[in-house]
């Protein structure tokens, strides 16, 4: 590379850096190269990482990618990239990548305890058939059941869906977006009876306090961190404020940082309710005209197991999810408790600064937005955590407008679009609705061309509960797609490993990698990945974006979507479904599942002529017709005039995505508010139209302890989360080696004087033990993320150091979604003679 | 990863206050150029560097400096050193 063309690079780096920021260079520097040039056919996509939903191209050589760079077209991260989205292009790359079925095998016969070999994938599809098919007639659709993913595209999960409920007739169906959002989901549901914001990322330059509950934006969602600063530099009168339980860098750069104890975020919210009240800035017209007053079901349990003592002693485990209507008055007295001084005891933080905090609130002429994630949804009050941050909104009115907004992060790139939108949850169905309502599930089948009455009524099992019913011996064959569950579930030794390995059952992994998921199961399929396949995803604000195939996946990989559509050819009505739907409606005898689910009309209704031809689309070309095209039109039958309303198919392989509900092809940026949302009726000014009365609802809940804190042997708080090169478990992450040197293994990070205390140095390796477990790791006392006296913080995408396996399995008991920031461990040195047995 | 070129480059927002400190130590890393930005505290930067790990260490001694609020990448690219020589 010459001199002159390195100048010439550096210009083109230089401008596109411009571009992104909006900064003017001299003219001279302004000469942005073609793709001709590089020689790369470049095409749009969303990143494949969180919910963020950056638009990224992608370049390709030789059908293979070479390099991505940020999209400056795209609106939400306007050709800015993050480091994770800077290195995608490896992703798929890794040494290890799965390129063939395996199976567990002995003698030439599938063997739970024999070892893996490569088989084709009819004789994989063959054995699969056969164990699910002796579980149904055995033991019946309860015991089978799949765990999908938020990191599955729309019509993967879509048809996920169809199979399992439609097909199999089973609801045991859940994505690992509950691990990550159902706190968040729930209660968009139980307060506004829609799910997903009101307000959009345009909120960012609109907004004069952020409030970052929990949140660790500048490593976990740096895109938009950058949204952040960029207002908070241009505008000088912006704060921002962050509540966590250690000080990391967003603690850094905010205004404010306010340090709180594990779960007292609960006691801060209801103090600042108090403040707002007690100091006449409550709205009373805009509570009295949009809101209802509840109180929600108090001493519920935490999603423990019936028989955990602290479930026994709840007195409200079992209708933990029951609210009565209550009054203003009511909710004004049980805030009343929650003054400065009981608020600041409880959380440890200083009664000034939650003074200033309330303020923000307080003030009419402040505009808030306020953002969450996991703080908020990994917590065995999740639910009320959403709740009483959506009451300070409401209370002062400060929602669905440009700046005011109450707005819940993702952390998968799909967990909006395929999760909740599509409806992979064990209670969901497309479109908000839910599988216990006759309804719904009526309106289901007359889309999908069903018989009546085929569809389960029975809420399924949620990801925790699939766990535990494997180990018991009740769920006994088990699809996992696209996602590394051994990993990521909470106390995994005790209550996910065993159930894999329980001879009872047969488990099935998709994944692109030998996670150690996929290294537990029975059979493993090769996947394809990203742009190796068509693809949707729905990030947090709503927006739907699309890909196309760029590349084909290596070997034998096949994509989810042709895994589960090639699959159904092995079932046949007559062998899945009950004689009785089938005496009623005997057209539907002996048909394939894939007939009537796939071939059904609707979903085969687009030619393969209609794939633009520059692009490669297998899952099409194998079935016959435009797969992702048919799928999506079915799927968004379900939503169109019903507030949901998706556009048409191709339009979204031309934006950078869409934000639904897409009416007269136009997007909603604010929801509820009239002059934005196109179904909010003229002179109403705003209404909460997911709900009957068009109200949305102020719940008051208490603070409530968690399920487990120190005590005198186990004296410490665990918290676990992500850092900002590793993307959840690192299965992709760890594969690009620029991201593996940058953070090779998990620490212990820990406060200087905890670990003078207990005679321990930096670096040295310790051992991190629970009461359900035991890793080992070493200590860090400086770096990135500095924690109080305490609490330690360990990242979970080590898979030689598996913290779930100390963390608890208490969940929320409302939304069943683990809380993985609070448990109680100790931290001894690996070489005291206490060390006593392995693990 | 020898004989290879790697020009990227980075968006660094800066507090404004310290961005004349921030553009001095940002100049003192080797490969490292800054093109611009310094009236709006967004500064438009760009390495050069003979691998891509050397990419990730720069950003984060950036992102690591006293009064830098983000740093960002915007564009990479990466051929070899022989081919157009």
């Amino acid at each position: 590379m010459d001199l002159t063309r390195r100048t010439l690079l550096k210009t083109q780096a230089a401008a596109a850096a411009a571009a992104a920021a909006n900064v003017a260079l001299p003219a001279s520097a302004q000469n942005i190269l073609t793709g001709e040039d590089l020689q790369l056919q470049w095409s749009k996509a969303p990143c494949r990482f969180c919910g963020t939903g950056c638009g990224v191209m992608v370049g390709v050589k030789d059908g293979r990618v070479v390099a991505t760079h940020g999209d400056m077209q795209a609106e939400v991260n306007r050709g800015l990239n993050c480091v994770k989205g800077y290195f995608l292009s490896k992703i798929m790359y890794g040494s290890d990548r799965l390129t063939q079925p395996l199976m567990r095998m002995k003698n030439g016969q599938f063997a739970k305890d024999g070892e893996f070999q490569a088989v084709s994938w009819d004789r994989a599809f063959d054995e699969m058939a056969k164990q699910f098919k002796r579980v149904l007639k055995e033991k019946g659709p309860e015991a089978v059941g799949m765990f999908g993913s938020g990191q599955w595209t729309i019509w993967e999960g879509y048809a996920a869906s169809k199979l399992l409920r439609a097909g199999f007739r089973t609801n045991n169906l859940d994505p690992n977006a509950r691990h990550c959002m159902a706190s968040a989901a729930v209660t968009f549901i139980r307060t506004f009876g829609m799910d997903e914001p009101m307000g959009c990322y345009d909120d960012f330059e609109h907004a004069d306090a952020f409030v970052l509950w929990g949140s660790n934006m500048a490593e976990m969602h740096p895109i938009l961190w950058t949204r952040v600063t960029d207002r908070r530099l241009s505008h000088p009168h912006v704060r921002i404020a962050t509540l966590s339980t250690y000080e990391h860098r967003t603690t850094d750069l905010s205004d404010m940082a306010l340090i709180f104890k594990p779960n007292s975020d609960l006691a801060i919210m209801n103090y600042i309710a108090n403040y707002i009240i007690q100091n006449g800035a409550v709205n009373r017209e805009f509570v009295e005209k949009h809101c209802n007053i509840r109180l929600a079901n108090t001493d519920i349990g935490y999603g423990l197991r019936p028989e955990n003592v602290l479930e026994q002693r709840a007195q409200h485990a079992n209708d933990a999810q029951v609210s009565n209507p209550s009054s203003f008055e009511e909710y004004a007295k049980l805030v009343s408790q929650y003054t400065v001084e009981k608020a600041s005891e409880l959380s440890g933080v200083p009664a000034a600064r939650l003074e200033a905090l309330a303020r923000l609130y307080a003030d009419p002429k402040i505009k808030v937005m306020s953002l969450w994630t996991m703080g908020f949804n990994q917590h065995v009050r999740g639910v009320w955590a959403n709740h009483m941050v959506y009451n300070l909104h409401l209370l002062t009115g400060k929602i669905a407008e440009p700046g005011n907004s109450p707005f819940s992060l993702t952390g998968q790139p799909s967990a909006c679009g395929t999760a909740r939108e599509v409806g992979t949850f064990s209670h969901r169905l497309p479109a908000d609705m839910q599988v216990n309502n006759p309804e719904h599930r009526k309106h289901a089948e007359e889309l999908w061309k069903l018989p009546h009455g085929l569809l389960p009524e029975k809420v399924g099992y949620h990801a925790v509960q699939q766990d535990r019913m494997l180990k018991d011996g009740k769920l006994n064959a088990y699809w996992i797609m696209c996602n590394n569950n051994l990993q990521t579930a909470p106390n995994t030794n005790n209550e996910t490993y065993p159930g894999y390995r329980n001879p009872a059952n047969f488990v099935v992994v998709s994944d692109a990698y030998p996670t150690v998921t996929a290294m537990a199961a029975d059979v493993i399929l090769p996947a394809a990945m990203w742009v190796e396949k068509e693809g949707a995803y729905g990030n947090a604000e709503r927006r739907t974006h699309f890909w196309h195939q760029l590349v084909n996946a290596p070997g034998d990989a096949r994509s989810d979507l042709w895994q589960l559509m090639e699959f159904s050819k092995r079932f046949t009505t007559d062998e899945v479904w009950p004689a009785q739907i089938l005496e009623s409606s005997p057209e539907y005898r002996g048909r394939s599942l894939f007939d009537v689910l796939f071939a059904n009309g609707e979903v085969n209704r687009f030619p393969v002529s209609e794939i633009d031809p520059a692009y490669e689309n297998r899952e099409s070309k194998a079935f016959g017709f435009y797969v992702q095209k048919g799928l999506f039109e079915e799927y968004a039958s379900f939503g169109r005039g019903h507030g949901h309303d998706l556009a048409p198919f191709e339009s979204y392989h031309q934006a950078r995505g869409l934000r639904w509900p897409v009416v007269d092809g136009k997007e909603t940026l604010w929801r509820y508010r009239e002059g934005f949302d196109p179904y909010v009726e003229k002179g109403s000014g705003l209404q909460f139209y997911g709900n009957p009365d068009k109200k949305a609802n102020i719940m008051g809940a208490p603070y409530e302890p968690p399920a487990e804190s120190p005590d005198a042997e186990y004296d410490l708080w665990l918290v676990t989360g992500r850092v900002l090169e590793h993307w959840h478990s690192g299965s992709m992450t760890l594969r690009v080696p620029e991201l593996y040197k940058a953070f090779p293994g998990a620490v212990v990070f820990m406060h200087p004087d905890d670990a003078a205390k207990r005679h321990l140095r930096r670096g040295q390796e310790v051992r991190v033990v629970s009461r359900r477990g035991e890793i080992r790791s070493r200590i860090e006392t400086r770096g990135r993320n500095r924690v109080p006296p305490g609490l330690i913080f360990v990242p979970f995408f080590d898979a030689s150091q598996l913290i779930n396996k100390v963390t608890l399995d208490a969940t929320d008991p409302i939304s069943k979604q683990t809380d993985f920031k609070k448990c109680a461990v100790k931290v001894v040195s690996a070489a005291t003679a206490d060390a006593g047995e392995q693990p | 990863m020898n004989g290879e070129c790697h020009i990227s480059s980075l968006v660094v927002h800066s507090r404004p206050d310290q961005v004349s400190a921030i553009i001095e130590r940002i100049r003192a890393i080797e490969g490292v150029e800054i093109h611009g930005g310094q009236e709006t505290g967004k500064l438009i930067v760009t390495l050069e560097t003979e691998t891509e790990d050397q990419v990730v260490e720069r950003i984060n001694a950036i992102q690591l400096l006293e009064g830098v609020l983000a740093a960002t990448l915007v564009f990479h690219h990466f051929e070899p050193v022989q081919e157009r020589e």
